[in-house]
């Protein structure tokens, strides 16, 4: 009886989790696989009411996002190409080097001790909690004065600034799993710190320099704010040129939910690539101290 | 065996935030001998070991390496091999090249037939030569120290460092490293440093010991010299097993009066006592002290807090006035947990400590 019991319970609460993941879900989904949709619908079948599940695809969005086929010279294509060129150039180069003085930083800081050490890690943490809002204009103004307004070049920076100390506190904490004994066992063996952090500490932290990538590249990706205040025509990026994305026609929306998944297949493609590093990533502690 | 000092620590001291490790320390190693480091954790064994390997910065004191001075060497220089008690392996690395590490470095470049030779000589002695080809972590404990200690001999360094080395490990793997280490040494002659917080294995594999506790050597020497001198409390209670029993203690007209015991023992048997004012302790091994019923003559008496059956012994903890002692005895006395105990310090069979202080103040050497 008491075990039959038990079990229904049981039962009944698979099932309550298993509705609560698939609510879940389809509020994660949802909305992707809406935009999916949507991006291969014509101007008609857009806005019918009720939403259709199936119509006959049309790519002109595509077409236009990309300024190619029909919609080629047509005065209602969006064309955001170039700006998905920005984006990559920004999000690559800027993630690149945010991770790579991070990775310098924060070896630094998980074996050295320097005076004001607390004081600098904070300060560098600090760098993140600050909303972009708060130092726009200034941004705007010194960028203009340097020539940096709306170019890549300004835009990486900005991207490095933002990523870097975010980078140089997650590799800090993947160095601190690191035994401080492997440096040692070098250099008590004749090698160099720098032989000991190139060949041996490096290599047991890359899983975590993928994770540090993976979270500096998201930011850089989506970051909208201070690109969209430091473009104006030249180094847009594309959720900037998302957002304002109208035609000579008005807001063109299939070309928006085209451009918008245009937008998420490069996060896609990427996490794809480094999942493994992920996973190991977030594992490290465990497996470095073996 | 030769006595030339090969490793000389003189005045070494290093804090750590605020926090001292190292306070005047101290020590030399002769060559050839394994010195065996024993005392708890924090009594400052890394430090010295690093120290020696010149791994930490200390903050003043000088260190002498075969008769030359490498306080501000580099560690790579000095030629000296270390084993960690935890993380010894490089991952990234295999177990061969883990071994051949050593051989490959700039400080020490041999060519690669040279480096296989070794390195497959060496895997012979400490019997891994089938693990060769492996990945690191596919290794046991065991065979994880077993190729540490193989990358610290391959070299020929003219120092072995080993901070804990076996102490990972599982008592019976333990004990026979052990005993291989010591057939290597004596082998190989070569002077280890060996760091250990057991006294058992302390006592197996050294020459020397030296008792290390807040930073300072408290007492060095062989362990007979040590028992029958030992130089203050700290070393009673990290010596032996059981360590030394200590009872609070008097004078009173030119005898030991034990609180709350019937025993009087003449002074003079304790030799010239350097301050008998004040505080003092009787520490007596508990090898010496006698125990039985109520027939035993002019003894105190205590009651029996523990047994601990060994199968072949007994350890038995007894709670007397003045203090608490642990001895073992053989399974023919037949205590159990609550009997009354009598005991008895014989004669010549104890040590006069000043309480405050704990410094050793009678001068009479023990029975050894």
């Amino acid at each position: 009886m008491t075990h039959s019991k038990t079990s229904s319970i049981d039962l009944a609460t698979r099932w309550l989790v298993l509705g609560l993941l698939a609510l879940y879900t389809v509020y994660n989904v949802g909305p992707i696989f809406w935009l999916l949709l949507s991006s291969f619908k014509g101007r008609m079948d857009f806005f019918t009411m009720p939403p259709k599940l199936f119509f006959t695809p049309d790519l002109s969005g595509y077409q236009a996002v990309f300024g190619v086929g029909a919609a080629k010279d047509s005065a209602s294509a969006v064309g955001v190409f170039d700006s998905l060129v920005n984006s990559v150039i920004v999000s690559v180069a800027g993630t690149s080097l945010a991770v790579f003085f991070g990775t310098l930083a924060g070896y630094v800081c998980s074996r050295f001790n320097f005076i004001g050490k607390g004081d600098f890690m904070f300060f560098v943490l600090s760098t993140r909690m600050l909303p972009p809002v708060a130092v726009l204009v200034f941004y705007h103004l010194m960028f203009a004065r340097l020539g940096l307004a709306d170019t890549r070049t300004g835009l990486v920076l900005v991207s490095i600034f933002a990523n870097v100390g975010l980078a140089t506190w997650i590799m800090k904490g993947f160095f601190d799993g690191v035994p401080k004994e492997v440096e040692q066992i070098a250099i008590v063996n004749g090698y160099t710190r720098m032989y000991a952090f190139l060949k041996l500490v490096l290599p047991m932290v890359k899983g975590g320099i993928a994770a540090t990538a993976g979270f500096c590249f998201i930011f850089a990706w989506n970051e909208f704010a201070f690109a969209s205040i430091l473009t104006t025509t030249q180094a847009k990026t594309l959720p900037v040129k998302i957002s304002a994305a109208s035609g000579a026609t008005g807001i063109e929306w299939t070309q928006i939910c085209a451009a918008g998944v245009v937008l998420i297949i490069p996060v896609l493609i990427f996490f794809y690539l480094i999942r493994k590093h992920l996973l190991m990533g977030m594992t490290f502690g465990v497996l470095g101290r073996r | 065996m030769t006595s030339e000092p090969m490793l000389q620590l003189r005045g070494l001291k290093k804090s750590y935030r605020g926090k001292a490790a190292l306070r005047n320390l101290d020590l030399t190693v002769n060559d050839n001998e394994i010195f065996a480091l024993l005392g708890p954790t924090g009594a400052g064994k890394s430090s010295t070991l690093l120290a020696s390997a010149g791994l930490i910065e200390l903050d003043a004191g000088r260190v002498g390496l075969a008769g030359r001075d490498v306080t501000d060497a580099d560690p790579g220089s000095r030629d000296v091999a270390i084993v960690f008690e935890g993380f010894n392996l490089l991952p990234v690395l295999d177990v061969k090249d883990n071994i051949a590490f050593a051989l490959r470095s700039p400080a020490f470049r041999e060519s690669e037939a040279e480096i296989s030779l070794r390195v497959g000589r060496t895997a012979e002695l400490l019997r891994i030569s089938h693990l060769l080809d492996r990945d690191v972590d596919t290794l046991s404990g065991g065979e994880r120290q077993r190729v540490a200690i193989a990358r610290a001999l391959v070299r020929r360094p003219v120092m072995f460092l080993l901070d804990e080395p076996l102490s990972a490990l599982d008592l019976k793997l333990r004990e026979g490293l052990r005993a291989e280490l010591r057939q290597i040494h004596r082998q190989h002659r070569s002077t280890m440093l060996y760091a250990t917080h057991d006294y058992h294995g302390a006592i197996a594999i050294a020459d020397r010991i030296g008792i290390i506790d807040g930073g300072v050597i408290q007492q060095a020497g062989t362990i007979e010299e040590i028992y029958r001198l030992p130089a203050n409390m700290v070393v009673g209670r990290l010596v032996g097993s059981p360590s030394m029993a200590f009872f609070e203690a008097g004078i009173e007209d030119g005898h030991v009066v034990v609180k709350g015991a019937r025993q009087r023992i003449p002074v003079g048997e304790f030799g010239t006592v350097a301050s008998a004012r004040g505080k003092i302790v009787l520490g007596v091994w508990p090898e010496d002290i006698e125990v039985g019923g109520s027939d035993l003559a002019d003894a105190s008496l205590g009651t029996i807090y523990a047994v601990d059956n060994r199968g072949y012994e007994r350890a038995i903890q007894v709670e007397t006035s003045a203090g608490s002692f642990r001895k073992v005895v053989p399974l023919s006395v037949p205590f159990t947990q609550g009997d009354a105990c009598a005991f008895r310090v014989p004669k010549g069979g104890g040590f006069l400590f000043d309480a405050a202080s704990g410094r050793r103040i009678s001068q009479v050497e023990g029975n050894g």
